[in-house]
């Protein structure tokens, strides 16, 4: 059964942008596109879709004011666009599925796709999590003409490389070919956690966290490299670092 | 440049004299009515103040040279110290101690009122003069202070459209060669960049992790160009993310290396940048593989690095930059060791 969708943005280029995205996966039908607010609402109770991508600064009505005037039982799934944003805690405080800021890469969107997916079955008995996918013991990487297995329990992090990814492991790095959003998948989310469109990050590994004023956040690591949180995953990620410190303790 | 000075100063000057005139005040005779003389002569010189402090800040307004305002202050005080020997010698003649006025002697006994008018205006000019020279200081400090800012907000500003409209080149050049993934994973690298710059409020200084934040938000692009051939290893020390930083210091820094340094490279190069804190300073270091140039020169970068840490930190800085003996390029920065929170 196909996920159907709904796509809400002022500006056709913008709307183009997720179409043509979403055209390349399978699972999603686009059954609507609206370009201001109240049309929105109108066709959202109208069509009833699961998704719906939707602009949150729109003349008119907000995005977040279409989704808080809906019914919660008529509220799709929500993925909400943003340009330049201040709105991540609203976003999550209307349980939206996710949050993207434009210009929205591709890995990006893929992943917040893949969110829907996972999270579309369940919705109609309530918002349940997806049970955890069995998780990965250790990654094969081929290094010339051998293959080495890398045990995941030594992976300190893992970066996105184009559509590879790279592991790093015991100061050591590692190129899988494999993309970062598939991977993120078969990691156990209690001790891999993703802070960055291109970063997934061992919780345990995390030495400092310090806020920056723009919301995003910076990690160091006790290996003394630092990356960079974005704050998309920072809600998630704070749960998950609260939940590391009462299982640890 | 001069300041005019609030009212409450002559007020002020003129207290003392005030006091003292009370005591000095006595004509020659007239003991047994001390008190009634004394009232006279205090009242008569406090009504005298006000005309004379106002003469002296119309004259200071109008810039008169000193020799001038003083000439016509004496002659001021000295008209007003004979009028009060005539309200003496009425005062004289209605207890009747004297018959009628004896204008001969009017100019005796006057150097008590004289005196003290005289030090009122010397007081006043004193404590005008102070306070003018105060508020002149002050505002010449603004001034340097406003013109440091405006110095450092350009060579700030230096910094960024250079590597923006690289970048938006690198984006092109992936659209033309119909790289399409890459070209918006591009843009989602300069959008980033853009969000960390434009999320900044026009300070000089920021913390060392909003530096990294932005710095990494740079690299990723740099990464995506370069790809393979630029091997980065960043390291920080523990509890240095609070540490007081110049904004956009590090960026310009790292630019060089890449563009001067690694890019021009046909091996992969490696980039080294490491914070630490050594002997109570926070030390930078910056290296790259690179070709040694025939001739050694200095980046825009680096001067303009120089100069602003220089404005911002004055002797309480050190910027070392030269090859090494591993032919390899390095940027040392020691800054202060300050928190964000010790600061704001």
């Amino acid at each position: 059964m196909n996920i159907r969708v709904v796509i809400v943005d002022d500006e056709p280029l913008a709307r183009l942008a997720v179409k043509l995205r979403l055209a390349r996966r399978s699972g999603f039908a686009l059954v609507g596109e609206f370009g201001d607010g109240d049309s929105a609402h109108a066709g959202i109770l109208a069509l009833r879709p699961d998704l719906v991508f939707i602009d949150v600064e729109m003349p008119g009505k907000t995005g977040l004011e279409v989704l808080a005037a809906l019914p919660p039982a008529q509220r799709p799934m929500a993925i909400l666009l943003t340009a330049y944003d201040s709105f991540a805690l609203q976003a999550f405080d209307l349980a939206a599925l996710d949050y993207l800021l434009k210009p929205v890469d591709d890995e990006r969107l893929d992943e917040a796709l893949d969110r829907a997916q996972q999270a579309f079955p369940y919705r109609a008995h309530g918002r349940t999590l997806p049970p955890a996918t069995p998780a990965l013991r250790s990654f094969s990487v081929r290094v010339g003409a051998r293959t080495v297995l890398v045990p995941v329990a030594q992976v300190e992090r893992i970066e996105a490389d184009g559509d590879y990814a790279t592991l790093h492991a015991n100061g050591k790095t590692w190129l899988v070919r494999e993309r970062l959003h598939n991977l993120a998948m078969q990691l156990d989310a209690r001790q891999f956690h993703r802070v960055h469109r291109s970063t997934i990050v061992r919780l345990d590994m995390i030495a400092e966290l310090r806020s920056l004023t723009n919301r995003d956040a910076l990690l160091r690591l006790h290996d003394g490299s630092v990356l960079r949180a974005s704050r998309t995953y920072m809600p998630a990620l704070a749960e998950a670092l609260q939940h590391l410190d009462k299982t640890s303790a | 440049m001069k300041v005019e000075t609030p009212l409450f100063v002559p007020v002020l000057a003129a207290l003392p004299v005030a006091a003292c005139m009370a005591i000095l005040g006595l004509p020659v005779f007239g003991y047994e009515y001390a008190a009634a003389f004394r009232s006279l002569y205090f009242v008569a010189c406090l009504v005298w103040l006000i005309p004379l402090a106002l003469l002296q800040r119309a004259m200071w307004r109008r810039d008169w040279p000193w020799l001038r305002m003083a000439l016509v202050l004496l002659a001021a005080s000295y008209a007003m110290s004979i009028l009060n020997a005539v309200l003496g010698q009425g005062l004289g003649i209605w207890l009747g101690l004297q018959k009628h006025y004896r204008w001969n002697e009017l100019a005796e006994g006057l150097d008590g009122c004289w005196l003290a008018l005289i030090a009122f205006c010397a007081v006043h000019a004193v404590a005008a003069y102070y306070l003018s020279l105060q508020q002149v200081r002050l505002h010449l400090a603004e001034a340097q202070a406003a013109a440091r800012d405006a110095q450092l907000r350009a060579l700030r500003l230096q910094v960024n459209p250079h590597f923006l409209f690289n970048s938006l080149n690198a984006i092109s050049a992936l659209v033309s060669a119909q790289s399409n993934r890459e070209a918006n994973r591009m843009l989602g690298y300069v959008a980033d960049f853009l969000r960390a710059t434009l999320a900044h409020d026009g300070r000089h200084e920021h913390s060392l992790a909003e530096e990294l934040a932005l710095l990494d938000a740079y690299l990723k692009i740099e990464q995506a160009r370069l790809g393979e051939r630029l091997c980065l290893n960043m390291k920080a020390g523990p509890d240095l993310l609070d540490n007081v930083m110049p904004y956009l210091m590090l960026q310009p820094l790292v630019e060089n290396a890449i563009r001067h340094g690694i890019a021009p490279l046909s091996v992969p190069g490696r980039l080294d940048i490491r914070l630490e804190q050594v002997g109570g300073r926070l030390l930078v270091e910056v290296r790259n593989d690179g070709q040694q140039p025939a001739q050694p020169g200095c980046g825009i970068g680096l001067a303009n690095v120089r100069e602003r840490l220089r404005h911002l930190y004055g002797d309480d800085q050190e910027v070392e930059t030269g090859w090494g003996q591993d032919g390899r390029f390095g940027v040392r920065i020691a800054l202060p060791l300050r928190s964000m929170a010790a600061a704001a």
